[in-house]
């Protein structure tokens, strides 16, 4: 290791190269980087249409239902406290980390969401990955049960493969 | 959408719900046919660039998701390791109190990467004594001797 040539790199990490050996070495801590693997939308896009090849569409739901319902407590817990407020600021926080393209407004007492490029689509297709038109149905679920927990109400209108949607959200004592 | 930050649960949960179904056979069978479907790049980068191209793959998807780790890659020997202080996945679902990890989580890097490599030429050993407890594993692999 003596012949070992240490690199910086981004944040704290170290690349270590030894040309004699030709060892590599790469020593990260978590704080070095961001964490955002936007393939992980390929994964999960894989998994709708494994779903719905193996188990079929009813099935894709109530997976869908189970990780609106189980994933996400925290931001159940802070829509009823809050209200509408709290979705506004989870849609700003993961459009803006992922670099979507979007918009929020209220109509009344409703929160609309008009997204003009998905970053997950965006990614998939950039890349090349497996995409079914069916992807955006975990938009449509998660949001509907997300939204049911807290007693809010959820509507999203998509062309599926286009990567644009209009979300809406309100209680659902009120009219959409 | 859910955002890629929020995808490790919702993995965690879909190993949930198929083992509902299936049974641990149909969590393992799914884990076959995303490695099939899914890691394509892996594939192209070990069959063509041997053990520096696992070194190129992992730490490329390694520091996108912030992971607590070290890596080697020692050519002459022909052995590529990581050891993963704190999987950023694992790690994740078990600091949410609000969540509760599929028991077999740790199990899909086994499948996964062994049906990647093996066929390749490649010894794959994974040791998860430490993994569903405290996010912590290692990965050895190293070229077959022919």
């Amino acid at each position: 290791m003596d012949a070992a040539e240490q690199v910086p790199q981004g944040g704290g990490e170290s690349l270590m190269t030894d040309p004699d050996s030709k060892l590599k070495i790469l020593d990260c801590q978590a704080s070095d980087h961001e964490y955002l693997h936007k393939d992980f939308h390929g994964a999960l896009c894989y998994s709708i249409y494994y779903l719905d090849q193996k188990l079929g569409p009813q099935a894709t739901r109530d997976y869908l239902v189970e990780v609106g319902r189980k994933n996400y407590k925290e931001l159940v817990r802070r829509l009823r406290a809050e209200g509408l407020p709290a979705l506004e600021r989870h849609w700003q926080e993961v459009f803006t980390r992922e670099g979507g393209k979007f918009r929020m407004e209220y109509e009344g007492q409703t929160l609309v969401l008009t997204v003009e490029e998905c970053p997950a689509i965006a990614h998939l297709k950039k890349t090349g990955q497996l995409f079914t038109t069916r992807y955006c149905e975990t938009t449509v679920v998660v949001n509907e049960t997300i939204c049911a927990e807290a007693g809010y109400s959820a509507s999203c209108q998509y062309e599926p493969g286009e990567g644009r949607c209009v979300q809406k959200f309100w209680k659902e004592t009120e009219s959409k | 959408m859910i955002a890629c930050t929020e995808f490790i649960p919702a993995y965690s949960e879909l190993f949930k719900f198929l083992h509902a179904t299936g049974g641990k056979e149909a969590v393992v069978r799914f884990w076959e046919s995303l490695s099939d479907a899914f890691l394509g790049n892996l594939r192209d980068l070990a069959a063509q660039k041997g053990l520096a191209g696992c070194y190129e793959y992992w730490s490329h998807s390694l520091t996108e998701e912030a992971a607590d780790f070290r890596m080697v890659l020692d050519e002459e020997q022909g052995v590529f390791t990581i050891e993963m202080r704190r999987c950023p996945s694992m790690g994740r679902l078990l600091e949410d109190a609000d969540l509760e990890p599929y028991p077999d989580y740790c199990e899909h890097c086994d499948v996964l990467y062994r049906r990647v490599l093996e066929p390749l030429g490649f010894e794959y050993h994974i040791d998860l004594s430490e993994a569903c407890q405290k996010a912590r594993c290692s990965i050895t692999i190293r070229k077959k001797v022919q």
